[in-house]
């Protein structure tokens, strides 16, 4: 039996019925303590993502984008509120199954890529499917399959730091959909590109949500980009001032 | 995650810093070598003096002038007598005594056919020398001469010097010994000539394979001893009135006069091999700790370096103990490779020590080389000893990149 099983089974009994949502997102807020004081990174947020809509966060520089992209990534766990992924109460889990909803449920694509430099293009793409212990032979083939979409095939041997920015990013976006999650988190993925290129992974993410209806949040500052997405969650002071659909 | 590809991103991630793991290999290798030498050398020169020891009768005391230092079998000069024949005869009357059999010794040059070598001396009746050494044995042709003064017995390696392509002497060939003495302020030299009657078979005693043997007598003309005899071997009736004897030689002459036995030779050696063998033992603890300090400091910049690897791994769902995993293998593989090759390096360098410290005997003659000796088990226990260190090493820095938050992991620049 699969991690992924395992954590489905036992957590039959947390998954609230909410299974028309990819995301339902209650009363989130996140309060950090530091020496420079209390902040409220996110005050009560709450907001929930249909499976295959692709949405963009937007707000300003503190506004609590990242905060609520690590909290849905369960990167961190929230002062309080609770999130649902797939209907399931993720941090009701402990960290061993926050790891394994991360693993199987989640797919993150990062502003830097995040990529391991040491080794290929397909053993990054295989990484969360070796995690998983997806068999080799699987592994290599859904790897290959996904490369071949993205329309890098061609550089499976190569190693990701001779590759340029967009295929960089190509990579990472194939890493996060190798393990087929319920939602891919893409936290400013055009922020290190030019602008063509940026355009054209934002094309990508485009062409799997409505091509493949993969239910996608992107972080992003770009206004023009965010109005190209199904829908656009504006945050300001770590509240939704703004939930419009584009 | 399955092993293999938890071994493989393992080795990738150690491969990719090629210097820092050779180096760090480097200090395994080097503490586990060290183990390994010192191990090999220390057993090679315990099973070296039990073979010396064991060619000789159990029921033999060896006595000389003074006391005797059980440790270096030298004797000490002051409060000492000169062992003569009056000496011998009051031996003799001793109790559970059974033969007294006086030697001189001494160091001369050899020389057969142009040839010369240093060589040990031993002037000794040579028909009571199966009671001091019962495993004795002659090469086929071999006769034993007690009165004759010119007859000579040949040990084995006099006969094959170590690296010689002949041998330096042969049955009924004629050797000429040179010994020199002082006499007076002067230097006296003493030429003598001997036919070599017996070449004795190696006995695995370098004393006697590296000694000729002559007439009493002639000992002590050619050495000039001057009825003063070096030593004198005294037979028990039976090994276990050694005791006996030793106590009486003591009630009779004191401190003038030194007895002591193989097995009390044997003992204090072997006390002296297990104080060394701890002090070898502590000596390459410290090396492998050195080295597992080494692992430690790898695999702590390790994970500082690759935080945001370790970051980007939790966050597409690696666990904890996966993190701690692949940080254990790596300290594993470091130490399986590092014991390894220690291993074989501590054997090579062991016989090249050997070979390096092989000495030239204070009495001539060809170099003693005393080889290494390893014991399968022993070695398994220096291979497992430096990995366990290594493991342990890596708990730490593993253990740390485990418990990482994966959010702070990816922050960090």
């Amino acid at each position: 039996m699969t991690k992924e099983l395992v954590v489905e089974k036992e957590t039959q009994n947390k998954i609230v019925n909410n299974s028309s949502f990819a995301l339902k997102v209650e009363n989130l807020s996140k309060i950090y303590d530091s020496a420079a004081g209390r902040v409220v990174a996110l005050d009560k947020v709450s907001f929930a993502i249909k499976k295959g809509e692709f949405v963009s966060v937007v707000g300003p520089s503190g506004s609590g984008k990242s905060t609520v992209l690590n909290l849905v990534g369960a990167l961190d766990r929230p002062t309080s509120g609770k999130i649902y992924i797939d209907g399931i109460d993720i941090f009701s889990l402990n960290d061993s199954k926050i790891a394994t909803m991360r693993n199987s449920r989640i797919g993150f694509i990062f502003q830097s890529f995040n990529l391991i430099n040491r080794t290929t293009v397909q053993k990054n793409v295989k990484l969360p499917g070796i995690i998983a212990g997806m068999s080799s032979d699987d592994a290599n083939s859904r790897s290959i399959k996904i490369l071949e979409a993205l329309g890098i095939a061609d550089k499976k041997n190569q190693k990701p730091v001779n590759l340029s920015g967009g295929q960089q990013q190509r990579v990472a976006i194939a890493r996060s959909l190798i393990n087929n999650p319920s939602i891919i988190l893409a936290d400013e993925p055009t922020g290190n590109l030019d602008t063509k290129t940026g355009d054209d992974v934002f094309d990508m993410l485009k062409m799997l949500s409505h091509k493949f209806k993969r239910t996608i949040i992107m972080v992003t500052h770009n206004p023009e980009l965010a109005e190209s997405t199904d829908r656009s969650i504006l945050l300001r002071d770590g509240r939704i001032e703004k939930d419009v659909i584009n | 995650m399955n092993p293999k590809d938890l071994f493989l991103l393992s080795f990738e991630a150690l491969v990719d810093r090629k210097v820092r793991t050779l180096l760090t290999i480097l200090m395994v290798v080097l503490g586990s070598s060290l183990v390994v030498v010192l191990n090999g050398l220390s057993a090679g020169q315990s099973a070296f003096l039990e073979k010396q020891l064991n060619t000789l009768a159990a029921n033999v005391l060896f006595v000389g002038s003074g006391q005797r230092s059980l440790s270096s079998f030298a004797t000490s000069t002051s409060n000492s007598i000169t062992i003569n024949d009056v000496i011998v005869q009051k031996l003799r009357s001793l109790p559970n005594v059974s033969d007294v059999i006086p030697e001189y010794t001494g160091s001369v040059q050899m020389n057969s056919e142009g040839n010369t070598q240093r060589a040990s001396i031993t002037a000794i009746d040579p028909s009571k020398l199966p009671v001091e050494l019962p495993n004795l044995e002659y090469v086929d042709g071999s006769t034993v001469s007690p009165g004759d003064r010119s007859a000579a017995l040949v040990g084995d390696t006099i006969v094959n010097p170590p690296g010689a392509d002949s041998a330096f002497v042969v049955l009924g060939q004629t050797i000429k010994a040179t010994a020199t003495y002082t006499d007076a302020g002067k230097q006296v030299t003493v030429v003598k000539n001997f036919v070599v009657t017996g070449i004795l078979k190696p006995s695995g005693n370098t004393g006697i394979d590296r000694s000729i043997i002559v007439n009493l007598d002639a000992g002590n003309q050619l050495l000039h001893k001057q009825n003063r005899y070096d030593q004198v071997i005294i037979a028990a009736t039976t090994p276990e009135d050694v005791d006996t004897v030793q106590q009486e030689i003591t009630g009779m002459f004191g401190k003038t006069l030194g007895a002591t036995t193989p097995k009390a030779i044997m003992a204090v050696r072997q006390q002296a091999a297990s104080g060394n063998a701890a002090f070898i033992l502590m000596v390459g603890i410290i090396a492998l700790v050195v080295g597992a300090v080494g692992i430690v400091t790898t695999l702590y910049n390790s994970v500082t370096e690759r935080i945001r690897e370790i970051g980007t791994m939790k966050a597409i769902g690696a666990q904890n103990i996966t993190i701690l995993a692949l940080f254990l293998v790596e300290a594993s593989l470091i130490g399986v490779i590092g014991a390894s090759l220690g291993t074989v390096i501590g054997i090579g360098g062991g016989y090249i020590m050997s070979i390096a410290t092989t000495t030239t005997p204070t009495g001539g003659g060809p170099p003693i080389h005393i080889p290494p000796i390893f014991v399968p088990m022993d070695l398994i226990k220096v291979w497992l000893l430096s990995l366990t260190l290594s493991v342990l090493a890596g708990m730490y820095p593993a253990w740390k990149a485990s418990k990482l938050s994966p959010m702070v992991a990816l922050r960090r620049e």
